[in-house]
This record gives structure tokens, sequence and C-alpha cells, in this order.
């Protein structure tokens, strides 16, 4: 069995196991109620985006540097993958800002900036699309790559500043920082799993584009 | 100088010298300019406090949307005019032509700029004599990230299939934090606060500046291939 | 406070059917893959100069499936 079998066996028993934490395991949250379990998708999300954002930047620089066709499609394997888990962020973001905020959408910091990273690498994916020449495009999406990533930096702290300076500090309570141990592993526990899923998924798009490009050299 | 800078001067200068020649982008982009002043007028004017409070975020949307239009065309005239092969031929390092490109792209936002300026402070009455040092530091920090980063996104378009939108759908997330530290600081700059009171978006938009340029410099290399 | 078990059901089932989703996309695309075997035979007739088709692309995702 490939190592990519592996992890989706993996993924699949840590996803089962995230469930039990998240609905079994956690308790009641005493001021959000049960909505606050949407932070176990939520969270462990956005932070299997962001490595996958990191593994992009430093495949990019590697491409960059060797012409390394693997790294070429790491890249953009995970940015695939990193989008769809920001997606995921976002969405379930708003699900849970809805009934706790009153409005699907209150620009608050960390959507505003995760939504503004998602452009970024949904511009990545397009540009690959849209370049004819799959050399050019490997290229040019490995130099976007490195200046996606210090940029995911600029964007969190202007938007950060634009949104909490000058603010009352109740906006700054966007999901509680002080949680009980459970919580936290029950975060920890979903970011495995959805961390397992994310390189499942990575090793069989990379092994797909690798043969497509075979098939079509 | 340095062979390095004469290459970056000299690029600058072609790109100087042929915009005199033809006027083309300098032309439309001034009635560019001059029509966006109505487009804000018609969609928010009424309410003279309302266009008052809103001015610092209107002056930069002006400079963002010029900018897209006139910024793509960097490196689309050199395509255009089949240069592209002879700066991927050109010897030595390729990143003099960035900083060339970033120079040029730069000198034509700073114009448009100031005549939005000269714009707003006539069409919307706004006094902006004493503000002007302060307006002219925050103006040129974010528009050097904005020369940097469409720069490089005007070479990375040139050869992709619906560049006209694939050139500000690039280029406006990464141009966010600009944006932002670009309004505050306007903002403040506008209110008659001193610069220190904002030192830190500046501080963000110098950050950025050099990021993006020395990214652009490193990279450069890779886009310019044939 | 209310519980809103209809959001927390709603959060959870978009994030399993993005997920699965991209499952099944992976898998249709193995499919078509293992289908296609090799390449049909009057293309290799082809002058051998000709690039490849845009939708060769292997970057892409989801380019004409």
């Amino acid at each position: 069995m490939s190592a990519t079998r592996v992890l989706g066996w993996l993924a699949v028993a840590g996803l089962g196991a995230g469930l039990v934490m998240a609905f079994g395991v956690a308790p009641r949250e005493i001021t959000q109620g049960n909505v606050q379990r949407i932070m176990y998708v939520h969270v462990p999300a956005v932070w299997v985006a962001y490595l996958a954002f990191l593994v992009v930047c430093g495949a990019s620089v590697v491409y960059l540097v060797r012409r390394s066709a693997t790294a070429d499609t790491l890249a953009a394997a995970c940015t695939e993958v990193g989008v769809l888990f920001l997606g995921i962020n976002i969405v379930t973001g708003a699900i849970w800002g809805k009934p706790t905020w009153g409005a699907w959408w209150t620009w608050d910091a960390r959507l505003t900036s995760v939504s503004v990273v998602f452009l970024m690498y949904v511009g990545y994916l397009l540009l690959r699309r849209m370049t004819d020449d799959p050399e050019r495009g490997a290229r040019l999406s490995a130099v976007l790559g490195v200046l996606a990533a210090p940029s995911i930096y600029l964007v969190h702290t202007s938007v950060y500043w634009w949104r909490t300076l000058h603010q009352p500090p109740s906006l700054l309570k966007a999901g509680s920082a002080t949680m009980p141990a459970v919580f936290w592993l029950a975060i920890l526990v979903n970011f495995v799993a959805f961390a397992l899923l994310a390189a499942h998924f990575v090793g069989r798009r990379v092994r797909l584009l690798a043969r497509e490009r075979e098939a079509h050299a | 100088m340095t062979a390095f800078a004469r290459r970056a001067w000299l690029v600058l200068r072609k790109d100087v010298v042929s915009e005199r020649r033809s006027k083309e982008t300098l032309n439309a982009l001034v009635f560019f300019a001059l029509l966006l002043l109505f487009v804000f007028q018609f969609s928010l004017g009424d309410d003279r406090d309302r266009l008052a409070a809103a001015l610092p975020g209107l002056l930069w949307l002006g400079f963002v949307l010029s900018g897209i239009l006139g910024v793509s065309r960097a490196f689309l005239v050199e395509r255009e005019n089949d240069c592209w092969e002879g700066l991927v031929l050109a010897p030595g390092d390729k990143s003099s032509i960035y900083l060339g490109k970033v120079a040029g792209a730069l000198v034509l936002m700073l114009l448009v700029e100031g005549l939005l300026l000269l714009l707003f402070a006539v069409f919307f009455n706004v006094d902006l004599g004493a503000r002007l040092p302060g307006l002219a530091a925050v103006l040129a920090l974010g528009t050097v990230g904005f020369a940097a980063v469409g720069a490089l996104f005007s070479a990375m378009t040139a050869h992709v299939r619906a560049r006209e939108l694939l050139f500000p759908v690039l280029l406006l997330p990464v141009l966010v934090p600009v944006l932002l530290g670009g309004v505050k600081a306007t903002e403040a700059v506008l209110a008659g606060e001193p610069l220190g009171a904002v030192a830190h978006w500046l501080k963000l938009l110098a950050a950025a500046d050099v990021i993006y340029l020395t990214v652009g410099v490193l990279t450069f290399d890779a886009v310019l291939e044939s | 406070m209310p519980d809103n078990w209809s959001y927390v059901v709603a959060a959870w089932a978009i994030a399993a059917a993005a997920l699965a989703g991209y499952w099944r996309y992976l898998a249709r695309r193995e499919r078509a893959l293992e289908g296609a075997g090799r390449p049909a035979p009057r293309r290799a007739g082809e002058a051998p100069s000709r690039p490849p088709a845009a939708g060769a692309a292997p970057g892409g995702p989801a380019a004409r499936p």
C-alpha cells in the first residue's frame, strides 16, 4: 500500500476521532452554546491551509532555483488543497458568525484577512490555468508563490490594525482565546485529522499531475 | 554608474522618451482621472460631508484604478512592439530591467496622483496646501509598493490569456496592505495629525515596499524568459 | 443561549461536502487517466512541432476533465 493510501486510511480514522471529540467529548461551551462546536472545523481548517501555503512557498523557491518538476507539482497541489481548506474555514466562519454576531459577514479582522489570502491563492490557480505553456505556467506561479507568503503577513497585520485600532474592545473577542484544555484537544485532534487528509489529497494530486504530464508529453 | 544601474536607467529613459513622443498612456490616464472625479461625484456626491469623510478612500480608489490601467501597460508595450525577445536576450542581470520598469511605473503613477490631488482640491474644494509634505511622504511610500508589484505582475501577465482581467485580479489582493496603509495614513494627514501618529502604518508601507522590491529583483529572471 | 444546531450541522455538512467533492474530483481524474491509456492514434500523425493543446497544461485544476 502506497504512502498516500496509508495517509488516507489514517485520515479517515482521524476524522472519526475528530468527530467523536467534537461532539462526544468536548462539552457544551458556556457562553456560546453548541454553536461553538463549529470551531472544531473552522480552526483546524485554517491551520492546515496555512501549512499548505508554507509548503507552496518552499516548493516555489525550490522550483525557481532548481527547476524541478516535482517542486512545481507539489506547489500546485498544495495550493489547491490549501484553497480548499481555506474556503471551508471562511464558510464555516460565516456560518458561526450569523448566530453569534447576528450577521453573516461583519468584516472582522480574521475572516477578512483570510479572505484576501484566499483570493491571492485563487489567483495563483487562475494564473496556472490561463497560461498555455506549462513551463511558463510553472515559472510564473512559482514567482507568485514566493510573493504570496510574506504578503500573508502583511495582509493580516494591515487588516488587523485597520479593524482593531480605535475599535471598541468587544470586537476583539472573536472566539475565545482562553479555552479549557479539552477544547484545545478537540481542535488538535481535528487538526491532525485534517492534516492527514490534506497530505493524502496532495499525494494523490501530485501523482495525478505527474501522470497527466507524462500522458501528454 | 554601475552597469546594472545604467541598464535600469536606460530602460526608464526609453519608456519616458517613447511616452513623451506618443503620449498615449498619459493622455488617456489624464482623461480617465477627470472622468473618475465625475463618477465619484455622481456615486457619492450630494452629501458634502459624506464625500469629505470618504475623501482619503476616494483618493486611493482613484490611484488604484488609474494605476491598474496605467501600469498594466508597462510590459504590454514591449510585447506589442515585439521587444519582448530583445529584453529576454539582453545580457546581464534582468532585474535591472525590472527596476527600470518600476521606476517608470513610479513616475507615471506619481504624475497621475499629483493630477488627482489637484483635481480633488479644485472640484471637491479641499485645502491641501498645508498637508502636502505629509501627503507626499504617504503617497511616495504607497506608490513605490504599487509600482513594485505592478511592474512584476505586468510582466507576468504579458503572455497569459485574459491578461487585462488577470492583472487586476492578481494585483488587488496583494495590494490590500498598501491600500489600507495608504488610506489610513492619508486620513490622518488630511485630519491634520502629525505623521508620527501613523508611524506604524508608514513602517508597514516601507516593509511592504522592501518585500515587494526584493522579491521582484530576485525572481525577475524567471519571469522574463521567453 | 439557543444552541443553533442547524448552524452546526450546516457548517459540518458543507465542510464534509467540500472534502468529499474534492475526493471525487481526484477519483474522477484518476479514472480518466486509467481509461485513456495511451493517446489516440491520430494524434501521432500530426506534425511533431505542434505544441500540446492548451487543455494539456498539467498545472491547472479541472482543465476540461
